[in-house]
């Protein structure tokens, strides 16, 4: 019976990145679930702090050295690695190689299936074990359905979404295996430089509470109060295309089909309308709240909460009174 | 320059129409078609790139049903020089892996400088055929691409790459496939000229036998995922409307979140 | 005072039924090029010109940005033949993209169908070299281009014009002013109608030219503030020794009367389609009201006085634009009675548009009144529609006199 391997991406700060250790935390409860060994693979130029950070989550790391990441894109080379190590295991494949649905992982879902041959579910919301092997859900059309699809052949790629699991180290730590790089390798693309924009704290999808701000913030000022609600309910600041699009915040705060997609277990919506495009980046989060003057934005349809007013005047005393109750 | 921009027409989201059909597939009927929103701001990016650019051309691609002219027709008159439609009715249900395969195969014998895609499209947000397609044709993936920058004398392209905490800049030599993101600007309208133009652009058919596809290796009979179930979600409840002055719509919030155990 | 052209003078003691058939020229049907157009403007005009429309009307100030906008799309490019960069002409496409930008602001339709005004003594009676010197600009939306016709004593009797050009050399010498001039105070280019000969016969008086402006001895004194239309820039022009070359005389002198008349042939149609689109944004703000709004416990659409209304607009405004579309073709195909055609468009949708925008109040009822919805707009800018480019009661004597003809009684 086939494992099941969990690929460790690299994080902002060179650990291992905080989503794929959700993913492994899934992929052990599914192991267990199906009685399945699991095991984590990292790809890097030195990857034995990602392989022993990943450790904590899985009993086995199969860890290949690939100079080359230390300025390349990653998705290719690791795609290429471990279509190499999957010649390797030939005789005894895996049949689920779990990512996770970020920019990276989805390049590497790709690059890997092309090599592979091997079919993609892609943005899971759960995985689930059946007899006929992952049963993969996702939701499509902005979140109108939900569908749980199979692989036909029982075996392929799942790609993970962010906040679906929460990150568990396992009882044991894991011992890590150094395996040679082998197989073809994929055009490599030079990473130049990498830059940090300002403001752009933790990833806006790791926060559990978000203050959101849209159209009726009115400018990049609005977006001081935003910033001082998320400060006081400890929260991270996301914004709408719209407010983005004006320059009034930074893209990496955008939130919607366009930007991320948020599972929070608060969403506070100042000024935002609620189209399709932005509900389906923030339409799962535990509880939302919104504040507009229009009673009748779409937001009204799916939020728990609505507040009727103007979002400066609800905003301001929603801070006084927070900013009371917490002394 | 020579571009191609992957295309694919997909259901209208903003119809609210899209659905699946009895065969779990996606129902291309549920809405009318449009050209997929973040195809359109490759287009763009193209499009912009071959202004720039004496001579240059844009050529769009396209793995669609045979309707599919028809949508394509928007995309030429934004400015696309020609189109390609691959289409065949085995291809209906063809899963991500081969459709990666089958564009890569239309590609093959192109010239090219770069080929540009959106990172996903509406109907399937798998975001996984760009990279795909790059690995089919050995050639470079710059993805996430807020920035195209090609440099035709050094035979190279830089792209700003979108990461968790600002951008990286990548580099890679040309030709090669750059997915691209709506930070790279609004696609344009079509202005009326364009639109008279495009009823004279050619688009071109291919089928898998003009690319030396074996149909059997393609189509919803042979494809790597399946439907098993789909159900809608359930709903979240009634909402909660407070009307009143702003210090009493602030009280239930924090209420609210009491409640909740999120304060 | 008379305005019948000569053309349509000739139908004189036929009956009315043989006049209404319009035999050589058929049905109409929107090409696929049109359709494409009609699309294409609507959806410029839903996503880009409506959120602009209550701002231009509360400030009244002109949309550049919008003017910019159908320029680079080539919405201004559509009276212009191709050969000069534009898109060919056909009064019904030009009516098209007047109908659907009008829908969301009238200000915004008027930006198209007051260009194609200015542009039509030069369609009309251009020379070559003039139309190489200006169209490819007017067709690029660099230029717009205004048309000064009417004066503070001479509105629907056009003929009593006073403003002067005189002959002096290789250029004439303009003074004189004009008044309620659309486009007057941000046009580039104004075709301009003075009195060459003040003994002719009264419609022999004037002559047509093209003034560029800026120039020396032009000035706008005045901008009104308006009813309606508010965006529009509807301007006092001063000419005060303008001198301005022959060659920017539009036909020979003696013929501004002739030149005049044949374009409000073509450009009442534009005026009809303003309306037209006006009644159509009405229209659909007042039945979509009238789904959402619950009074008694149900639709206020399906109270039956209600119905009735929406239903009576609805008639209205489709045969208005019904109306129009076909006289469009009737007059592009050249038929000898284009001038009443052109009359019966302006004066049905006109009236329709009042009609309709004033009922849309009606249904939305306290809300109708407010700025809060765009209905109230929308019947202060339909108003116009009935006054300018020759008023309800100038259309009526064009069909009346199409319709029975000159009195042949001896001259008394």
């Amino acid at each position: 019976m086939g494992e099941l391997w969990v690929v460790g991406e690299p994080g902002a700060d060179g650990g291992l990145a905080r989503l794929s250790a959700e993913v492994a935390t899934l992929a052990r409860d599914l192991g267990a679930q199906g009685g399945r060994r699991v095991a984590g693979v990292v790809v890097a130029a030195e990857p034995e702090m990602i392989a022993t950070e990943l450790a904590r989550y899985l009993p086995t790391i199969l860890a290949i050295a690939e100079p080359a990441a230390v300025e390349h894109a990653w998705s290719a080379i690791a795609a290429a690695r471990v279509a190499g190590l999957l010649e390797e295991h030939a005789s005894e494949p895996p049949d689920v190689i779990l990512v996770g649905a970020g920019s990276d992982g989805r390049d590497f879902a790709g690059a890997l299936s092309a090599l592979t041959g091997l079919g993609v579910l892609t943005s899971a919301t759960a995985v689930a074990w059946t007899d006929s092997g992952p049963a993969v859900e996702m939701s499509p059309f902005g979140g109108k359905l939900l569908t749980t699809c199979g692989f036909t052949g029982g075996r392929g790629i799942v790609t993970v979404r962010p906040s679906v699991a929460d990150a568990v180290p396992g009882d044991t730590t894991g011992v890590v295996e150094t395996r040679q790089a082998s197989g073809p390798a994929l055009p490599p693309v030079r990473v130049i430089e990498r830059t940090s924009e300002a403001g752009a704290a933790a990833p806006i999808e790791e926060a559990k509470i978000i203050v959101a701000g849209g159209r009726g913030v009115g400018g990049p000022d609005g977006f001081g109060l935003v910033g001082e609600l998320a400060s006081e309910l400890d929260g991270a600041v996301g914004a709408t295309r719209a407010a983005v699009d004006s320059g009034w915040i930074g893209y990496s705060q955008q939130i919607g089909q366009t930007g991320k997609i948020v599972k929070p277990d608060l969403y506070l919506a100042l000024g935002i309308s609620g189209a399709i495009q932005h509900k389906v980046g923030m339409q799962t989060a535990g509880s939302i709240v919104a504040v507009n003057r229009d009673p009748d934005a779409p937001i009204a349809e799916f939020a728990d909460l609505l507040v009727v007013g103007d979002l400066f005047e609800v905003g301001a005393a929603l801070l006084e009174q927070l900013r009371a109750r917490s002394g | 320059m020579h571009i191609v921009v992957l295309v694919k027409p997909v259901p209208d989201p903003a119809s609210g129409g899209e659905r699946l059909g009895a065969d779990g597939r996606l129902d291309r009927a549920s809405a009318p078609a449009v050209v997929n929103g973040n195809c359109e701001y490759a287009l763009e990016a193209a499009l912009k790139l071959a202004a720039a650019s004496e001579g240059s051309e844009v050529t769009l691609l396209s793995m669609a049903p045979a309707s599919a002219p028809e949508t394509l027709r928007k995309a030429l008159a934004m400015g696309a020089t020609r189109g390609i439609h691959v289409t065949d009715p085995v291809l209906a249900g063809t899963c991500a892996v081969s459709t990666a395969r089958v564009l890569a195969a239309a590609l093959k014998p192109l010239t090219f400088d770069l080929v540009l895609a959106g990172v996903d499209t509406s109907d399937g947000l798998g975001g996984t055929v760009p990279a795909a397609v790059a690995a089919h044709l050995g050639l470079p993936l710059l993805s996430y691409a807020s920035r195209i920058e090609p440099d035709e004398a050094a035979g190279t392209v830089r792209v700003r790459r979108i990461s968790a905490t600002g951008y990286d800049l990548l580099e890679a030599p040309m030709p090669a496939v750059i997915s691209c993101t709506q930070a790279l600007g609004e696609p344009r309208y079509p202005s009326l000229k364009g639109i008279m133009a495009a009823r004279s652009k050619e688009i071109a058919t291919r089928s898998l036998a003009d690319l030396g596809i074996d149909p059997s290796t393609v189509g919803g009979a042979v494809a790597t995922t399946t439907l098993i179930d789909s159900r809608t979600p359930p709903a979240r409840g009634a909402t909660e409307v407070v009307r009143g002055s702003p210090a009493e719509g602030a009280a239930r919030i924090v209420e609210f979140l009491a409640q909740r155990r999120i304060i | 005072m008379v305005l019948a052209s000569p053309a349509s003078a000739r139908p004189m003691l036929r009956s009315a039924a043989v006049i209404s058939s319009s035999q050589a020229h058929g049905p109409y049907q929107l090409s696929e090029e049109q359709r494409l157009l009609r699309d294409a403007v609507r959806e410029l005009a839903d996503e880009r010109v409506a959120p602009r429309a209550a701002d231009i009307d509360r400030t009244g100030e002109f949309p550049e940005d919008l003017r910019r906008l159908l320029a680079t799309q080539d919405i201004l490019a559509l009276p212009f033949p191709e050969e000069h960069g534009g898109l060919g002409g056909e009064l019904l496409s030009v009516c098209l993209a007047v109908e659907q930008l009008s829908r969301a602001c009238a200000t915004t339709g008027l930006i198209l169908a007051a260009h194609e005004l200015g542009a039509l003594p030069l369609l009309l009676a251009g020379t070559p070299e003039q139309r190489a010197r200006w169209f490819p600009r007017l067709a690029s939306g660099e230029w717009l281009i205004a048309f000064a016709l009417t004066e503070a004593e001479a509105g629907s009797d056009v003929a009593a014009a006073r403003t002067r050009a005189v002959r002096d050399g290789d250029q004439y010498v303009i003074s004189g002013s004009k008044r309620f001039i659309t486009h007057g105070s941000v046009a580039d280019l104004v075709t301009v109608f003075a009195v060459t000969d003040p003994e002719a016969p009264r419609h022999g008086r004037l002559s047509c030219f093209v003034v560029e402006v800026p120039t020396e001895g032009f000035s706008v004194p005045r901008v009104e503030h308006k009813m309606g239309i508010r965006g529009s820039p509807t301007a006092e022009l001063a000419f005060d020794n303008v001198c301005v070359p022959v060659a920017n005389r539009v036909g020979d002198e003696g013929d501004g009367f002739g030149i005049a008349m044949r374009t409000f042939e073509r450009s009442r149609p534009g005026i009809a389609a303003q309306a037209v689109g006006i009644a159509q944004g009405a229209l659909e703000v007042a039945s979509r009201y009238a789904t959402e709004r619950r009074q008694f416990g149900q639709r206020i659409g399906d109270f039956q006085m209600v119905a009735a209304m929406l239903a009576d607009m609805d008639a209205s405004t489709e045969a208005a634009r019904q109306l129009l579309y076909k006289a469009c073709v009737e007059i592009d195909s050249g038929a000898p009675d284009a001038g009443r055609w052109s009359a019966m468009c302006k004066l049905v949708a006109g009236d329709a548009a009042m009609r309709v925008t004033t009922d849309a109040v009606q249904v939305l009822g306290g809300y109708g009144y407010i700025d809060d919805f765009p209905v109230e707009r929308m019947m202060r800018d339909a108003k116009i529609t009935q006054i300018y480019e020759g008023t309800q009661q100038i259309q009526r004597l064009v069909i009346a006199r199409a319709l029975l003809g000159k009195d042949r009684a001896p001259l008394g």
